[in-house]
């Protein structure tokens, strides 16, 4: 019944499907054309956008001075004044090296990525130049939960990082974040309680740059 | 949602408008509400209300794109083949978020990052499909902008309302200042939480209706 | 791209990361219609179908189209055209096969289509990088998810008739706040996904 109605109401609707046909069709090209230019007008503003905010990252890992307020070429400058960005095969190395009157040790900043959770955890992992005591620790990115897994970029989950070492007191590598520690250990960090799992995975993405940290140092 | 026919005084009837602006301005954004009225919108108003600053842009947004949505249906309405009116729509609505979407991105990097997906989702914004059926299909181009800027209004001041309240309590900041000083107030983390969000909502509806008074029996 | 297993994304969908009760979405059918028990059942139940076709059908546009061609910046258009003809879809076969059931959801069927959760898995999906496997994993969850979380309300407020609630907080408001409660008591499933 249904099919002989639409096969009826067809034939007196050939002109008009043949209209709806071409409506359908120039809009969705006027669309997709406006769409497309519009994102390639904003492409670069994007990217630019992008990579200020990396660099951001590593500036405030590295703990390189920069003011509250600034621009995105300005904190381009300023990367480019202060940091030295080192190639090696594995690791993708940032130096801080501060000039003149700028205030600061050298530091080096490492960067990580592994999967977290809820998707992928990526930071930077400050190190002094013995490329063995923690300065610092930032994660720019992270989907883990609110309150729980989502604590590791609370800041005092940060500082409990900072003056630990990547190795422990017989030279093992490593470092361990587990709860109820070794409060002197100076490669165990605390856990987030109610938040097992991401720590976990935070320990095994760590532990993996660590690893490369070292080779690349003998 | 019929809307009312009574002319305004403001521009009369050889107005742009025809003389219904005011009228319609009043109805989208005050007796007509879109959110704490007609109930549409949630979603988005319940997720970017922890900050008062993501309720303001996501405002903007909606501003933006049902004035753009609104006058380009109603530009079309009369070239529209009606069996597919209800993907132009869709396909209207669409390109305006991406565009704002994409300005987002390329000028205010933070803020995109903050309002996450629910800038694409404003795309299912009920409100906005609402508006171009009920309204931007029917009506001439000027009269569905000011019907847009209405609604969008409407739907701006509510979320800056729960914004507002939300952040405060939650973090004891406004726009980023601390207000409450965390010497004395601990903060109620619930409140940036999903529950936060509903409490205030409801809440802040209740006010709404509380403010309206008792409906005539016609618009319940 | 995390490892995490497409299981523990299907029970954190459903119970942790709910995806009304956590992130808001698919609000507005949850209020217009949680009215009663059976209407709420049969809409989650197609809510629940069509969120997880359309996220591996816009998983896989996205990746092997969308990518390759580098149109990301299309993907909201393209994955709303996908959800639209897919609920096309499924209302003609709801049709044709269980007029009993179309009727009973009347408008709310089209209105899937504009069902913010639906868009939002999938765009939640591209942003958290999942796989095949835990995009479907991730449709289905949310999908029981939503569902379980608008078959409490209809029952909750089926029993709330019998309230006496203040006359400005009546419907929606009450709705809402009882929803708060709800969203506190899942809360406190975090921390429960261990499955290993």
């Amino acid at each position: 019944m249904r099919s002989l109605l639409g096969f009826a109401s067809g034939d007196l609707e050939v002109k008009g499907s043949a209209y709806t046909l071409g409506y359908a069709a120039v809009l969705g090209a006027a669309c997709a054309l406006l769409l497309t230019g519009v994102a390639s007008f904003t492409a670069p503003y994007r990217r630019a956008n992008a990579d200020a905010d990396r660099k951001r990252n590593i500036l405030t890992v590295l703990e390189v001075p920069y003011p509250k307020k600034v621009s995105s070429e300005e904190l381009v400058t300023i990367f480019e004044t202060n940091v030295r960005e080192e190639k090696s095969p594995e690791l993708e190395i940032y130096r801080y090296v501060p000039s003149g009157d700028s205030v600061g040790k050298e530091t080096v900043a490492v960067h990580f990525e592994g999967p977290g959770l809820w998707g992928p955890i990526r930071g930077f992992l400050a190190l002094d130049t013995d490329m063995r005591t923690i300065r610092g620790i930032t994660f720019y990115e992270q989907e883990e939960t609110p309150g729980l897994g989502g604590e590791i970029a609370a800041d005092w989950f940060l500082k409990s990082f900072v003056g630990k070492e990547i190795v422990d007191a017989s030279g093992q590598a490593g470092i361990i974040i587990k709860g109820g520690g070794d409060q002197n250990a100076l490669n165990e960090v605390d856990t987030i309680s109610g938040a097992t799992m991401t720590c976990d995975k935070v320990e095994e993405l760590l532990n993996n740059v660590i690893e490369k940290i070292v080779q690349e140092k003998n | 949602m019929a809307d009312k026919q009574p002319a305004c005084m403001t521009c009369g009837s050889q107005g742009l408008c025809g003389g219904k602006g005011l009228l319609t301005l009043k109805e989208g954004a005050w007796k007509n509400n879109p959110l704490a009225i007609q109930m549409l919108g949630i979603c988005s108003a319940l997720a970017v209300t922890n900050r008062l600053e993501n309720s303001l842009v996501m405002g903007a947004a909606l501003i933006f794109v049902c004035v753009g949505s609104n006058l380009f249906v109603s530009l079309l309405r009369n070239v529209t083949p009606h069996r597919i009116r209800m993907i132009v729509e869709v396909a209207i609505i669409a390109t305006f978020v991406i565009l704002f979407d994409q300005f987002l991105k390329a000028f205010y990097w933070d803020m995109s990052k903050q309002l996450g997906p629910y800038v694409g989702l404003i795309i299912t914004n009920c409100i906005i499909m609402g508006r171009a059926e009920a309204f931007a299909l029917q009506n001439p181009p000027v009269l569905s902008i000011v019907d847009g800027v209405a609604n969008g209004l409407g739907y701006a001041i509510v979320l800056a309302v729960i914004g507002f309240f939300r952040e405060l309590l939650g973090s004891g900041e406004v726009m980023g200042y601390p207000i409450l000083s965390s010497e004395w107030y601990e903060a109620n983390q619930l409140m940036i939480l999903a529950p936060g969000a509903f409490f205030t909502m409801g809440v802040v509806i209740a006010l709404f209706n509380y403010l309206k008074g008792p409906e005539p029996e016609e618009n319940k | 791209m995390s490892d995490t297993s497409a299981i523990v994304i299907l029970i954190a969908a459903i119970l942790t990361n709910n995806i009304l009760l956590t992130n808001f979405l698919g609000m507005c059918s949850f209020i217009a219609c949680s009215g009663q028990i059976r209407t709420a059942m049969g809409l989650g139940t197609a809510v629940t179908f069509v969120l997880t076709m359309t996220t591996m059908i816009n998983y896989c546009i996205y990746h092997f189209i969308l990518v390759p061609g580098g149109l990301e910046h299309l993907q909201f258009i393209v994955f709303i055209a996908v959800i639209a003809a897919f609920v096309q879809l499924v209302e003609m076969f709801v049709e044709r096969f269980s007029p009993k059931l179309y009727f009973a959801l009347g408008i709310f069927l089209p209105l899937i289509t504009v069902n913010c959760a639906i868009l939002g898995a999938s765009l939640f999906m591209v942003i958290r990088g999942y796989n095949f496997l835990q995009s479907v994993g991730f449709g289905f969850g949310a999908g029981i998810g939503w569902a379980l979380a608008i078959i409490l309300m209809a029952g909750l407020r089926q029993k709330m008739r019998y309230s006496n609630v203040p006359e400005p907080f009546r419907g929606v408001p009450i709705a809402m706040i009882v929803t708060c409660v709800l969203a506190m008591a899942f809360m406190g499933f975090a921390g429960m996904v261990t499955i290993q």
